[in-house]
């Protein structure tokens, strides 16, 4: 079975407990103004175009097929840019040769704690290849964990839950007007879907939020969000602050982008505190 | 820190504590006296005892002296060493057909035997041996060797008379108690045995002179002494803390302000840890202590090894790990014991025993205690590849397979080795004419064969000659085997040509090649098997070979303080690596310019996958260039221990780190006014990152930074 990726990183620090690999699943069913891997919202292959590195020395031109009119995304201008303007995105690969990859760090997981993550994009929306890779993990015993926005139908959680040890699961905000305004969509599923999960999943469930400045870093959302979290059996709550690496890529995957802020670092501790403390009183008395 | 050792740190670090070696007017020599051997021993006694010792109101140790040229001195700074010097006159720093250089080498003294016997117990050895050895220059050797152990002794008794006189002087009672009992302490060693740590430190200190290279194993020497004492209380941790910083201060003094090496670490290395001869792990509450006293000291020299094994505690690891993180002058480095040991005992024929008394010295060389490192020439790996597409192309252009291709190049490689291997035996037989006395009287097997270092006198070493290139030379390798034969997607009269131009009208092809090629370093399948293949032959080449005086060969990778990358790469052509001509060739065992592509574990991977026959357990090196933010935060710090554990557990030899990030190390090359400060590990040393020359800097850039 094959699935399409964007990237597959190794020795991961960020993605979950201990040593991890993270692979990228191409394609997102939320259109997040501040997203930082805008390259993985379209499910389908991609061309970037970083415009600020391209000389035009005119080599993609002089070299494609198609004199660049439609695309065939045949890789060849990618291939031959020699500034490396341009960067053919996505990958279809078979889940024996994920897993393959996946493998390789298997001492590291093992002595560190740390596993293989499933993020993107959306993991949840290439639901069948997911369950095969996770089903391939388990068999050998690596630990996994999911990164999801949990914007997919309960019955995708149900089918990966039996594999699956840690949901990183992303909460943006409770307010769904807000919601919209920032992802496009509404977060109606998100918030049952999490309700759900807290309620029967035996492993680990960590919420991630992305504070950002401008958004939903005000001290109302964030109460918000405690409310909400507070009643549901989660194992920790991280913040993600918002950062502008995302920008340039936008531009390069042709997707519309928005200038946050970055949340003042006192903002972050205390939230970051007042969240996980207001938490472990209700979970772990 | 006390107020007295900060006090000798401030002297040290204004260079005031470095022993000025006192000119000498030699005299006439009685050669019909029964003690004369020879001028060059006569002359080397009476400089001896006419040297002046540091003595000052601080110090609980003396004794040091340096040579100045005018005898034959210690083997390591080799002065009055005509006949090295006159082939590293030759030949250092002066590539021979841009495949080879002599190089200095380092020679480490054991401090087992004048801590156990003293040197009256090291007379009787040459006594003993003067009885089995009756050739003439047998009995000059060691009757030299006598004459030297004398001079050695009446040299701390003249220092202990100094010491006295001046504490005379002294008023505060504490100070004058201090040198009251350093004077009598020096009646007693190095002639005699040390009775307790306190002595023992001294012991060393006074015959660093010998040899003033690396202090060896310096927690297997100390601690039996530190056990007793601190078991009968005649000694606290805080004391032996202050003994063990003095030390170092002297080692750090050793070299003069005015040379460049006093801001550098590979001056003077040793070890703590590692295999004992029982099988067991050595390290200690003495070699935690040890790191400790070091790390509290500003200073940059010395530089210690861990060695790490299979049965180190995860703690003991960490703790080291963790006073690396928090040493701002960068002074601890990590090697495998595990896969050193395999090499020394399977590949070397050395008895396990022996095998596990070795010490990391210099820019992380292993040395044998007691020993010469068997050489240390650096040769230009890279140039059969050379040879191969730019002179002998026509022997390659119809190959057919890879194999094929790579039987070709492997006899150049062989028919390079050879050459490389030939002329480090040359290097060492110019070297060997050259008799020392002096560090001989520390080396083991000198006494009992009745020859000289030199002449292969010590009984266990190596020879490791540094191959630079080895990771362009994988590279090219794999580049040839992966679109030459595999995808087919270029012809090999192309790259041929290519080459020929120097890529000129082939920029896409190197495009290509840069873009997709499969560099070594992430850990798949093609490139590991290449590099395992490539290291194969090392080893079937050198399977047994030995050097001149019987020393195994080994294969290094590593760079010392000179620019050999840029001096052999000045006149290499280019190769199929996508290397340009005359651009540097890249050394130790790494990878850069983002050519490792699949994080850190990938790259670990390969690397410790690299060599399963651990023949390249000479002086290899990997520097680990390391985002700071990797470190800054425990949870990532405990990741990062983790995962170099593991990279050990699967074979990696060496690490050592540095933290920067890829736009630090560019401003600083750019404004080093304002990176003052920053410290980098370079090749096996660490400095300061504005003081490197520019094609140093310039690798280190290229160096690929981790982030997490
Ligand atoms: S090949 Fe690259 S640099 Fe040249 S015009 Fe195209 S995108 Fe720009
Ligand atoms: S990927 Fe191929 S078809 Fe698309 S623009 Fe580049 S060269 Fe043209």
């Amino acid at each position: 079975m094959n699935g399409i990726i964007f990237d597959l990183q190794r020795a991961s620090f960020v993605d979950g407990p201990g040593i991890r690999t993270t692979v990228f699943f191409k394609g997102c069913n939320l259109n997040c103004l501040w997203c930082h891997n805008p390259e993985g919202i379209n499910l389908k292959r991609g061309l970037l175009r970083y415009s600020e590195k391209c000389s035009a020395c005119g080599k993609c031109t002089a070299i494609c097929p198609t004199k660049q009119s439609d695309c065939m995304l045949c890789g060849k201008c990618a291939l031959l840019c020699p500034n490396d303007a341009l960067e053919l995105c996505g990958r279809i690969v078979s889940v024996d040769d994920v897993f393959a990859e996946l493998e390789k760090d298997r001492a590291y997981y093992e002595k560190s704690g740390g596993g293989v993550t499933f993020s993107g994009g959306e993991c949840m929306l290439q639901i069948d290849f997911l369950e095969e890779l996770l089903k391939k993990c388990k068999d050998v015993n690596i630990s996994t964990a999911i990164d999801t926005a949990g914007n997919v139908a309960w019955s995708h959680f149900e089918r990966v839950m039996p594999y699956t040890d840690i949901f990183l699961y992303d909460v943006k905000c409770i307010s769904e007007s807000l919601h919209i305004q920032g992802t496009g969509v509404s977060n109606k599923f998100i918030k049952e879907n999490l309700i759900k999960l807290a309620s029967q999943f035996s492993g680990k469930i960590v919420v991630r939020i992305p504070v950002i400045g401008g958004y939903n870093a005000t001290y109302e959302e964030m109460n918000t969000i405690a409310e909400f979290l507070a009643s549901l059996n989660i194992s920790q709550i991280e913040l993600l602050p918002y950062h502008k690496l995302g920008m340039h890529k936008s531009e390069a995957a042709g997707v519309s982008y928005k200038e946050f802020t970055e949340p003042p670092a006192g903002f972050l501790a205390e939230w970051k505190n007042r969240l996980n403390s207001a938490h472990r009183c209700k979970c772990n008395p | 820190m006390t107020e007295r050792i900060k006090k000798l740190t401030e002297l040290t670090l204004k260079g005031e504590m470095h022993v000025v070696p006192r000119n000498v007017d030699f005299s006439q020599y009685d050669k019909s006296s029964p003690c004369y051997v020879n001028e060059d021993v006569s002359r080397l006694c009476e400089y001896i005892v006419k040297q002046e010792p540091v003595i000052n109101e601080y110090c609980s140790f003396t004794g040091r002296f340096n040579f100045d040229g005018s005898v034959i001195g210690d083997a390591f700074k080799r002065g009055g060493h005509a006949n090295t010097f006159a082939a590293l006159s030759k030949y250092y720093l002066k590539p021979i057909d841009n495949l080879s250089t002599m190089e200095w080498q380092h020679a480490t003294a054991s401090y087992f035997k004048v801590l156990e016997k003293g040197i009256e117990g090291i007379k009787e050895e040459i006594t003993l041996s003067l009885k089995l050895h009756t050739e003439p220059q047998e009995q000059e050797f060691l009757r030299g060797l006598n004459a030297v152990a004398d001079a050695m002794i009446e040299w701390s008794e003249l220092c202990s008379n100094k010491v006295s006189e001046f504490a005379k002087t002294i008023a505060d009672p504490k100070a004058k108690q201090r040198l009251e009992r350093l004077s009598s302490a020096l009646l007693r060693v190095p002639r005699y045995k040390p009775e307790c740590f306190y002595e023992a430190v001294l012991s060393i200190f006074v015959c660093f002179s010998a040899d003033p290279d690396s202090v060896g194993t310096l927690d297997r020497f100390l601690t039996p002494f530190y056990e007793r004492d601190i078991k009968s209380g005649v000694l606290t941790r805080d004391e032996a803390r202050e003994y063990l910083q003095e030390l170092f201060l002297m080692l750090q003094a050793s070299t003069p302000i005015s040379s460049v090496h006093f801001t550098r670490g590979g001056e003077s290395h040793f070890c703590i840890g590692g295999y004992l001869p029982n099988g067991d792990d050595a390290f200690n509450e003495l070699s935690a202590l040890i790191v400790e006293s070091l790390i509290e000291l500003p200073t940059f020299i010395p530089q210690i090894t861990l060695r790490w094994t299979k049965k180190l505690s995860s703690e003991a690891f960490r703790f080291v790990l963790d006073c690396e993180r928090n040493d701002p002058h960068k002074r601890i480095a990590f090697t495998n014991d595990d896969k050193r040991i395999k090499c020394f005992t399977e590949n070397c024929n050395i008895p396990f025993e022996d095998a596990v008394q070795y010490t990391m010295v210099g820019c992380n060389e292993p040395a044998f205690l007691g020993a010469i490192t068997g050489s240390t020439s650096k040769g230009n790996i890279l140039r059969c590849m050379e040879t191969l597409f730019h002179s002998k192309s026509s022997l390659i252009v119809k190959t057919n397979s890879y194999d094929e291709f790579y039987s070709i190049f492997e006899n150049e490689l062989f028919a390079d080795l050879q050459q490389i291997y030939d002329y480090d035996d040359m290097y060492n037989a110019e070297r060997a004419k050259d008799i020392n006395y002096i560090s001989c009287l520390f080396f083991n097997g000198c006494i009992e064969n009745a020859k000289t270092l030199t002449q292969g006198g010590c009984n266990v070493a190596i020879a490791s000659p540094m191959l630079i290139g080895i990771t362009n030379l994988i590279d090219s390798l794999i580049i040839v085997k992966q679109f030459v034969f595999q995808e087919k997607l270029i012809s090999m009269q192309d790259l041929i040509s290519a080459l020929h131009s120097n890529w000129a009208g082939y920029e896409d092809m190197r495009t290509i090649i840069l873009k997709r090629g499969c560099f070594w370093g992430n850990d798949d399948e093609l490139s590991n098997s290449v590099a395992q293949q490539l290291y194969q032959s090392l080893y079937n080449f050198l399977k047994g070979k030995k050097n001149l005086f019987g020393y195994q060969w080994l294969v290094g990778d590593l760079l010392g303080y000179n620019e050999h990358h840029k001096m052999f790469g000045e006149k290499t052509l280019a190769t199929p690596d996508g290397r340009c001509n005359y651009d540097l060739i890249k050394f130790g065992i790494g990878q850069s310019e983002g050519k490792d592509r699949e994080g850190l574990t990938a790259l670990l991977n390969s690397i410790a996958k690299c060599d399963a026959n651990a023949i390249a357990c000479g002086s290899t090196i990997t520097n680990l260039y390391l985002d700071e933010k990797l470190v800054s935060e425990q949870a990532n710090f405990e990741k990062l221990a983790d995962m170099l554990e593991i990279f050990f557990n699967q074979g990696g030899v060496h690490f050592q780190l540095t933290y920067a990030s890829k736009d630090d190390l560019v401003s600083a090359k750019a404004s080093p006014e304002n990176y003052k400060s920053l410290r980098v590990r370079v090749t096996g040393f660490s400095d300061y990152f504005v003081k490197l020359k520019p094609s140093i800097q310039d690798d280190i850039i290229s160096r690929t930074v981790h982030r997490s």
